[in-house]
């Protein structure tokens, strides 16, 4: 650890971002810009979650790092390693175990508590990007509430699918007020974001933009009276442990059309099948 | 560090101003309560580090708030002073420890340090605008009296029933009855309205720690609406 500081990022750098993330959680789901950095990893991988990662973390947290729920792939991997290296924390696979969470993609099966931290890696925070490309305009439309086009795009889902085909990054409103890019969670997750006991934290680092859903809040998924949200559903288990209600991978196993289902919560499985054996 | 040693010898132990001992690892501690306590509005925390000078007006300030300070500020924020928490010393410290700039001028202040008794609901801080409504003033304010319900506030006089994000019900916090404290309360009841503009306040009593931010609902216990 010679030649960082606790952490990797300096102590102004950690001000400044700790100041944004007060702000945060003072309006929630507003994206506040903060000073990003450049950090010893690329852009889209995790260096807005890492930097807020570091900048809430202490030498006495026991952090935890998924990728798509899985603890054992890259993203993970890397992230944990980085996280044991510069500021020499604990780490652990067990979603209950854990104070600081960061995560890619997935809301932990295992129900968070309250005083955990779940730190979110956002590729692009801005919902209405894709209908709208000018960060001005975007940001006037957050000022004034004008959310309507957001719902014509849902309708187009229903014009043209006759249902809404959005499943992942589906947008939500915070406390009836802001909305907001859950992450490219799959929609799946999406009523875990609800009244949660644990502190939501995302980070955008390509982007330097931060938000917040404070523990408890409402979090509802923008929907119609007649085509209510609702998450998907499977008749598959998983193959390991029998879950019939998980967000499921599928896996190939072979040329031949071979496939299996299995958790994409790594831990929530593990944890699954050590108690039924 | 080396700076706040040749300081100490210079001053007597009773009006050192204590800065964090271990700089990287206090504000981390101090930030998490700070962050919990904004997160959960109206949960009491207290932040355990050196309390300031206990002499007017610095022990009004208290550690908790102290702690929030050096925290917080640095050379990229601007913090602005209530008459009656000024002093040369304050100032001193405060430039010394942090680097902050002092203004005069409420509407530019990062951090304005009042009491409850120097709250004017007139003056002017940063609200934030609709298009950026984080660029507002954080109020930290030192208070006489900071419980809550779990603390065994009695609900049935003074006390405020904060709702809204953070509160899995409801909750209620108690920062005094004195007019001061009824103005500020008001001032932060009002933030719903002009919502995501307003105003986040952090309370400190001594070591002790409670905040407010703006997306909170406040009524009285005694259910009269405030807005």
């Amino acid at each position: 650890m010679d030649g960082y500081n606790f952490a990797y990022l300096d102590e102004q750098t950690k001000r400044m971002i700790r100041r944004a993330l007060l702000k945060g959680v003072a309006i929630p789901g507003y994206q506040v810009p903060f000073g990003g950095r450049e950090m010893p990893m690329p852009y889209g991988w995790g260096t807005g979650g890492v930097q807020l990662t570091a900048s809430i973390l202490g030498a006495y947290d026991i952090l935890k790092v998924i990728d798509q729920g899985a603890d054992d792939t890259t993203n993970a991997v890397s992230i944990r390693h980085f996280f044991q290296r510069v500021a020499g924390v604990e780490t652990t696979t067990a979603t209950t175990a854990a104070d600081v969470i960061q995560t890619r993609h997935r809301i932990p099966e295992t129900p968070l508590r309250s005083g955990q931290i779940l730190v979110f890696q956002v590729p692009i925070p801005e919902p209405l990007r894709f209908i709208e490309p000018s960060e001005q305009e975007t940001r006037l439309m957050h000022a004034l509430e004008e959310y309507g086009v957001m719902h014509v795009k849902l309708y187009e889902d229903i014009a043209r699918y006759g249902h809404i085909a959005t499943t992942y990054a589906y947008p939500v409103k915070v406390d009836g007020r802001y909305v907001m890019d859950p992450s490219p969670i799959p929609k799946f997750d999406n009523p875990k974001l609800d009244g949660n006991p644990a502190l939501m934290l995302f980070g955008a680092g390509r982007e330097k933009r931060l938000y917040a859903i404070p523990p408890y809040t409402r979090v509802e998924s923008l929907d119609f009276e007649d085509h209510p949200f609702e998450v998907q559903s499977w008749e598959h288990t998983c193959a390991l442990c029998g879950s019939d209600h998980s967000y499921l991978d599928e896996v190939i196993t072979d040329d031949k059309g071979g496939r299996m289902f299995v958790c994409s919560d790594t831990d929530y499985c593990q944890t699954r099948r050590g108690e039924v054996a | 560090m080396d700076k706040a040693m040749t300081v100490k010898t210079e001053t007597t132990r009773d009006l050192v101003w204590p800065g964090l001992a271990d700089p990287a690892h206090d504000s981390q501690r101090l930030f998490r309560q700070i962050l919990g306590a904004l997160s959960e509005p109206g949960t009491l925390t207290t932040l355990a580090l050196p309390a300031p000078p206990q002499v007017a007006p610095s022990d009004a300030l208290g550690a908790a708030l102290w702690g929030v300070v050096l925290t917080l500020c640095d050379l990229e924020t601007r913090v602005w002073i209530a008459a009656d928490l000024d002093s040369p010393a304050l100032r001193e410290a405060l430039t010394f420890h942090t680097g902050a700039r002092i203004t005069d001028d409420p509407a530019s202040a990062d951090f304005a340090l009042l009491t409850h008794e120097s709250f004017d609901p007139q003056t002017p801080f940063a609200v934030g605008s609709d298009t950026y409504p984080d660029r507002g003033t954080t109020l930290l304010v030192a208070v006489e009296r900071l419980e809550n319900d779990s603390n065994g506030a009695d609900d049935a006089d003074h006390g405020w029933r904060l709702s809204g994000p953070g509160i899995a019900e409801s909750r209620v916090l108690d920062i005094g009855d004195g007019a001061g404290c009824r103005a500020l309360m008001t001032r932060l009841a009002g933030n719903r309205a002009s919502f995501p503009q307003g105003l986040d306040a952090i309370f400190g009593c001594g070591a002790q720690l409670a905040a407010i931010p703006r997306s909170t609902c406040i009524t009285r216990t005694d259910s009269q609406e405030m807005n």
